[in-house]
């Protein structure tokens, strides 16, 4: 079966990152080559934080940017690829929908949540970050429009915006997500 | 701005870059050593209803990297239709990028 993995955005452009949040140069090479060598075929999704707040944003808690015009600009990014997903899941493929844990936006399990935050950005991201159960606002809209067939994709987070991140732990969370025999063919 | 490891430096490429035929020089791989990020651009066989506003997430995040100061490429592809509807697209934001040398 053919398995698709539709990626947030900085797994294959770090430099989408928050200032300080990059952990390499460009593309995330781990989860590279592990979607290579599985035969994985590659979606890249959008970053909704990039076009919306631009490369000098300050780092940020999912309060912060929940607000009805960030949610309508996650919805238009979210809108097309959910298309997609849907077109993907009928041609009989298994999707894979691969967020970035602890992100505001595109965490799956863990997003970064606290209504203490705001005003003068005076928090360390080392210290004090805000992690907590829940999706970023990307991924639950992007979730809410599969409504009918989300239970048909899988999702993960790579947890590289965590403080604790260990690589090789995400990256054999990854692997288990794809399973044995995950890219048979394009 | 503190900065980190990142290499600020993003090149746009056609989908059969990410997704090469089997057999094809993985060029993707090579991006990745030399430190590039990537925009990647949908696939050619999508609807125009999907594919449009794809390409224009991908000028919308071009534009806010170059207003960043980031350095943006294109890879050479004219033949591919995402990237020719790419190009058009930055160019009526008045926006310009150059091929990877």
């Amino acid at each position: 079966m053919r398995t698709v993995c539709y990626l947030a955005h900085c797994l294959l452009n770090a430099n989408a990152k928050v200032d300080e949040g990059a952990r390499c140069a460009g593309i995330y090479s781990p989860v590279l080559a592990l979607l290579r060598d599985r035969g994985c075929t590659i979606r890249q999704m959008p970053c909704p934080e990039l076009a919306f707040a631009g490369t000098h944003r300050f780092w940020a808690v999912r309060e912060q940017y929940d607000t009805p015009v960030y949610r309508a600009h996650c919805r238009r990014l979210a809108e097309p690829v959910a298309a997609q997903i849907r077109a993907d899941l009928a041609s009989g493929a298994r999707v894979v929908l691969v967020g970035i844990d602890g992100s505001p936006s595109m965490g799956v399990e863990l997003t970064a949540a606290s209504p203490e935050w705001g005003g003068r950005p005076d928090k360390p991201r080392d210290e004090d970050y805000p992690v907590s159960l829940g999706t970023g606002l990307f991924v639950e809209t992007l979730l809410d429009l599969l409504a009918g067939v989300v239970l048909d994709v899988r999702a993960v987070g790579i947890g590289q915006d965590l403080l604790d991140y260990d690589e090789p732990a995400e990256l054999a969370k990854l692997e288990a997500m794809l399973g044995e025999g995950a890219g048979d063919a394009r | 701005m503190h900065g980190d490891g990142r290499s600020r430096r993003v090149v746009v490429v056609p989908d059969v870059v990410v997704n090469p035929p089997e057999g094809a020089h993985d060029r993707l791989s090579d991006l990745a050593l030399s430190g590039w990020g990537v925009v990647a651009l949908p696939p050619p066989d999508l609807p125009a209803d999907v594919t449009h506003p794809l390409v224009a997430a991908a000028v919308e995040q071009v534009i806010a990297l170059l207003d960043g100061g980031y350095e943006v490429a294109l890879l050479p592809c004219a033949a591919d239709p995402g990237m020719r509807r790419f190009v058009a697209a930055l160019a009526t934001s008045g926006r310009t990028v150059s091929d990877l040398a």
